[in-house]
């Protein structure tokens, strides 16, 4: 059976928070643990929800989201983490963020095709993981 | 779709993984002169003068090149043989895929034709600004952009009017939002509106439908409107090795004097203001 895909929003804006929940319900074996707007909770979040996948804006109030994409993938490198920002298309802030270990960098507006492919791309690497892990026992 | 680089647009075609264009990033961090390198190489830079070229980047959002020039440790001509340098043997991100076996080669130039084609709208035309505008780079772009991303967030068709001189005391718009950008010099870039066209674009941009608004919502909508087109107008400008920085939208900031440009819409009334500092 496919895993379910755990996703936590970071965006300081009420809208795009909306909006990404609204998409994201869309799409099966998927479930929001939580939602946070801006760097700080977004940290908080992951620790606590353990997501399989944030998506997270880049420009944020307070601690910026590449800082807390340096923050998450240190303490969980587990998580998978894509940046989904109006800078996104900025080839030196994509290229930040994929040296930071973003698994994708989607500039906005994105469209539902590639939040499917995102979530589809992290449960593949899931399901591999736990292949993997249950031939080694 | 937005303003992308080659690598995310390989991504989301599903040719490579995040993974490999990190290693290619590596390998064109290995193999690209910096303008700074080349520069010391050419006899134009001791490396002392580029050290402190660096250290004044921390606090100038300017490119290397530009920064150096107004330094006085470059002179125009020398940068333009500096930065011709570096293009012509600058090792490209689908270069480094190809190499390092991710793409195949053959497959390359379909796919940058590809790319040059989901692309190709976010160029800017010719428009004639105010020498400040003109400089700064990034509202040419904004304006540019500003008819195509209104078509696509909220179905509003926009007319984009002339370039007029704008001073504080005449805005008396119900809805005001501001997004600034710093770069060689700080730009605020205000949109006022009237309530309908701020409701009609707010509820397109977050989906919610009619029922689902506030007046938080509809200003935040509209600052996302902003934010989402002034970003792709920084990573437009990027290409031309423009260096910016966005800060998060405020919310009936005073916008400043400078320039207000007039927007014709099929709902309610609008305008975009720029204020130089």
């Amino acid at each position: 059976m496919a895993p379910k895909i755990n996703v936590l929003i970071v965006d300081d804006s009420r809208t795009v928070l909306g909006h990404h929940a609204h998409v994201l319900s869309e799409i099966e074996g998927l479930s929001i643990v939580g939602t946070a707007r801006d760097g700080a909770g977004a940290i908080r979040m992951a620790t606590e929800a353990r997501p399989d996948l944030v998506l997270m804006d880049i420009v944020m109030p307070g601690l910026d989201g590449l800082s807390a994409l340096r923050t998450i993938k240190s303490m969980h490198p587990e998580i998978a983490v894509a940046m989904v920002s109006s800078i996104g298309g900025d080839v030196a802030k994509a290229e930040e963020a994929f040296r930071l270990g973003a698994c994708q960098v989607l500039a906005k507006p994105c469209d539902v095709e590639q939040l499917e492919t995102l979530v589809e791309a992290v449960r593949v690497a899931r399901q591999g993981e736990r292949t993997e892990a249950g031939g080694a026992l | 779709m937005a303003v992308r680089f080659f690598g995310q647009f390989l991504i989301d075609q599903g040719e490579v993984d995040a993974d490999q264009v990190r290693i290619a990033l590596d390998l064109m961090e290995d193999e690209n002169p910096t303008i700074g390198e080349i520069a010391i190489d050419e006899g134009f830079l001791s490396a002392r003068q580029a050290a402190l070229v660096s250290a004044e980047q921390r606090v100038h959002y300017l490119a290397f090149g530009d920064l150096a020039v107004e330094m006085g440790f470059l002179d125009p001509t020398e940068l333009e043989q500096v930065l011709f340098r570096q293009r012509s043997q600058r090792v490209l991100i689908g270069d480094a895929l190809a190499r390092l076996g991710f793409v195949e080669w053959d497959r390359l130039g379909t796919l940058l034709d590809a790319y040059k084609v989901d692309q190709a709208s976010y160029q800017v035309g010719a428009r004639n600004l105010p020498e400040a505008l003109e400089r700064h780079r990034a509202p040419g772009f904004v304006i540019e952009l500003l008819p195509e991303f209104l078509m696509r967030f909220a179905q509003i068709h926009a007319k984009v009017g002339d370039v007029v001189p704008f001073s504080s005391g005449s805005c008396h718009a119900e809805v005001k939002v501001s997004v600034s950008i710093e770069g060689a010099s700080h730009l605020l870039i205000t949109l006022v509106s009237d309530r309908s066209f701020a409701e009609a674009l707010a509820v397109a941009a977050s989906g919610l439908g009619t029922g689902a608004r506030d007046a938080d919502l509809i200003v935040d909508g509209v600052g996302e409107f902003l934010n989402v087109l002034v970003g792709n107008a920084i990573a437009a400008s990027a290409r031309e090795a423009h260096r910016f920085d966005l800060g998060p939208p405020e919310y009936d900031a005073d916008p400043g004097e400078g320039w207000a440009v007039g927007l014709a819409v099929g709902v309610g009334a609008a305008a975009l203001l720029f204020a130089v500092a």
